[in-house]
């Protein structure tokens, strides 16, 4: 337990390091957060005849999802893509770790990172919002915290599946690209769900990526409640733990099959 | 059992695919692929003692990575069987990792953005090192390869032989039974290879570390094994101790004169017999270039003598074959005896 700590420690350290890619990462996340909420409100200015939903609901979904979903952003692909694509994955192999924790260790430490350059964006988010970005109730509150961390494992173990095709194209963009997209789509950070046509609606409900931005938000701002909450997290408990054992043993499929790169 | 590792028709068959040249080609490759298969290692039949130190040389692509990959677990074998301590290396390659050491010279274990000083660290806790095996690893280890002015520096910032010096420690430092080096002196200077390879030597006599080593500098071999493995297109050419080596393949011992003028050829038949009298063979020359070749130390001085009393001599460099040399001369060896047969 305490190698995987001191995992997460370094790697933690290691993203600290890069002070340049601090600021680079806090600003790039402010647009990729501000500009979704620039154009609905241009698109709420253009027709204002009663809209599906009111720009009070809507506003802090949305900055808060934004938020939610840089906090749970994963730099899993990027890590373990370029060690598959070098070859310096076989030295992760030759340690008496398990890789697919050692990997969640360093993940964490990912949205340590995150978290903390979301709190400045978080606190100008509520002095713009007010209550309206506050969550609905104490209980509310209470179930988005394991909610979160459900949120964080879900994204963890999706990252982890995709990023094995790494292993026999030895290319991962495109499939990094594929998840993201399915990412932006179904996990409802560009809109709330109730908003997609109803064919997305019902497909999204048989992916997990809703659970990494949709549940989580539901459950703070207290869309869902009794329970519909219990129902929501054992939801996100079930699809955690399925994807990780599944990328357990995809994990150790590929490895049958991996031909290291290189001599 | 004092068997450190066992091999038994070891076999490794790369399966590549094969695309089709041109844009065409690729687009083609989108839907169907050909497959081609690659022997990289056959049948191979190893066993290693316990405490034994084996180098394994070999041209590139003679299957020694493969080997190497196969006997730490990284790599499933196509067929055969090999058990490394006891353990089959795939199926049980985290236990085993406990108990060998790797470096791939190549591909660097310390992480990038990290002080050498906090990998070292990690892996005292990821391999449970005990106090008193880790004070003597990591003094050595700082002592002998000079590694006190680069524990505070960020891996990413080290020179090549720098890291390359951190990563053979790291790879010690829990005092493995099994060190697998795979080119660990590559791309270092003379005296930091010299360095690196008396280190190699202490611990490995320290602990009784069982060694295998694979390298294109034979002197790493000459200096820190006792036993010699030639791989030649993934199958064992060579099995046996240094001395023996030599006497089998020759030294690749040469001297090279370079001459004022050409040697007539009408020469060459007297200089040739006077030459073999003192152990001596006329190797591949040019018009004014003449190589001699022998086998026996100390032959040097009385066959720079016998050329420079027939030819006009302007320069004499003493040559030693490296690896791709001597094997390059078993080649020609072997072809010349398919001919001859």
């Amino acid at each position: 337990m305490h190698a995987y700590f001191l995992l997460f420690l370094q790697s933690a350290r290691a993203s600290f390091a890069y002070r340049q890619s601090v600021w680079g990462s806090l600003f790039s996340a402010g647009i990729s957060y501000a500009v979704p909420v620039l154009v609905w409100r241009a698109v709420y200015a253009a027709n204002p005849a009663t809209p599906v939903l009111s720009a009070q609901v809507l506003f802090p979904y949305l900055l808060l999802a934004g938020c939610l979903n840089y906090a749970i952003a994963m730099n899993v692909e990027h890590r373990v893509g370029q060690r598959i694509r070098s070859g310096l994955i076989a030295t992760d192999l030759l340690k008496p770790v398990d890789f697919q924790l050692a990997q969640l260790s360093q993940a964490l430490s990912d949205g340590l990172f995150n978290v903390t350059l979301c709190l400045p964006i978080l606190a100008v988010t509520y002095l713009a919002l007010g209550s309206a970005a506050l969550p609905a109730d104490a209980v509310a509150f209470l179930s988005f915290l394991p909610s979160l961390v459900l949120a964080f494992a879900i994204m963890f173990s999706i990252s982890f599946i995709f990023v094995q095709a790494a292993f026999f194209t030895y290319s991962g963009y495109g499939i990094f690209a594929a998840r993201t997209a399915m990412q932006q789509t179904f996990s409802g950070v560009s809109a709330p769900l109730s908003l997609f046509p109803l064919w997305l609606q019902h497909t999204s409900e048989w992916l997990p990526f809703r659970h990494t931005v949709h549940t989580p938000l539901a459950i703070y701002l207290g869309w869902v409640q009794g329970s519909e909450l219990w129902s929501a997290l054992a939801a996100q408990l079930g699809w955690a733990v399925l994807l990780f054992l599944a990328g357990r043993a995809i994990l150790a499929f590929s490895l049958r099959r991996l031909e290291i790169q290189g001599g | 059992m004092d068997l450190a590792l066992h091999t038994e028709q070891l076999t490794k068959t790369y399966r590549r695919r094969v695309s089709k040249p041109g844009l065409w080609g690729s687009i083609a490759g989108l839907f169907a692929n050909q497959v081609k298969e690659v022997p990289a290692v056959k049948r191979l039949d190893l066993s290693v003692r316990l405490g034994e130190r084996v180098g394994l040389i070999g041209e590139n692509g003679a299957g020694k990575s493969t080997t190497l990959k196969m006997l730490t677990g990284i790599l499933v074998p196509s067929a055969g069987s090999l058990r490394v301590l006891g353990k089959e290396p795939w199926r049980e390659r985290r236990s085993l990792a406990r108990e060998i050491g790797v470096v791939f010279g190549q591909r660097p274990q310390l992480l990038w953005d990290i002080p050498v000083r906090e990998t070292f660290r990690l892996l005292k806790t990821m391999y449970d090192v005990p106090a008193a095996i880790y004070d003597v690893t990591y003094t050595e280890a700082v002592r002998r390869l000079e590694l006190s002015p680069l524990l505070g520096v960020p891996v990413r910032q080290l020179s090549l032989g720098q890291r390359m010096r951190c990563d053979l420690a790291a790879s010690l430092l829990h005092a493995p039974k099994i060190a697998f080096l795979d080119e660990p002196t590559i791309g270092l200077d003379v005296s930091v290879k010299e360095q690196v390879r008396e280190f190699i030597r202490d611990m490995q006599q320290r602990f009784g570390i069982t060694l295998l080593i694979t390298t294109h500098d034979l002197k790493d071999i000459t200096e820190t094994c006792d036993r010699l493995l030639l791989l030649d297109r993934g199958e064992l050419l060579f099995d046996g101790s240094m001395p023996e080596f030599e006497r089998r393949f020759g030294s690749g011992r040469r001297i090279r004169f370079e001459l004022e003028k050409a040697v007539p050829a009408q020469a060459l038949p007297e200089l040739s017999a006077a030459l073999a009298a003192l152990g001596g063979k006329l190797g591949e020359s040019g018009p004014h270039q003449l190589k001699v070749e022998y086998e026996r130390e100390g032959a040097a001085p009385q066959l720079i003598q016998l050329v420079m009393a027939r030819l006009s001599v302007v320069d004499i460099a003493l040559e030693k074959a490296d690896i791709e040399g001597v094997v390059a001369r078993i080649y020609r060896r072997q072809a010349a005896a398919n001919a001859s047969e």
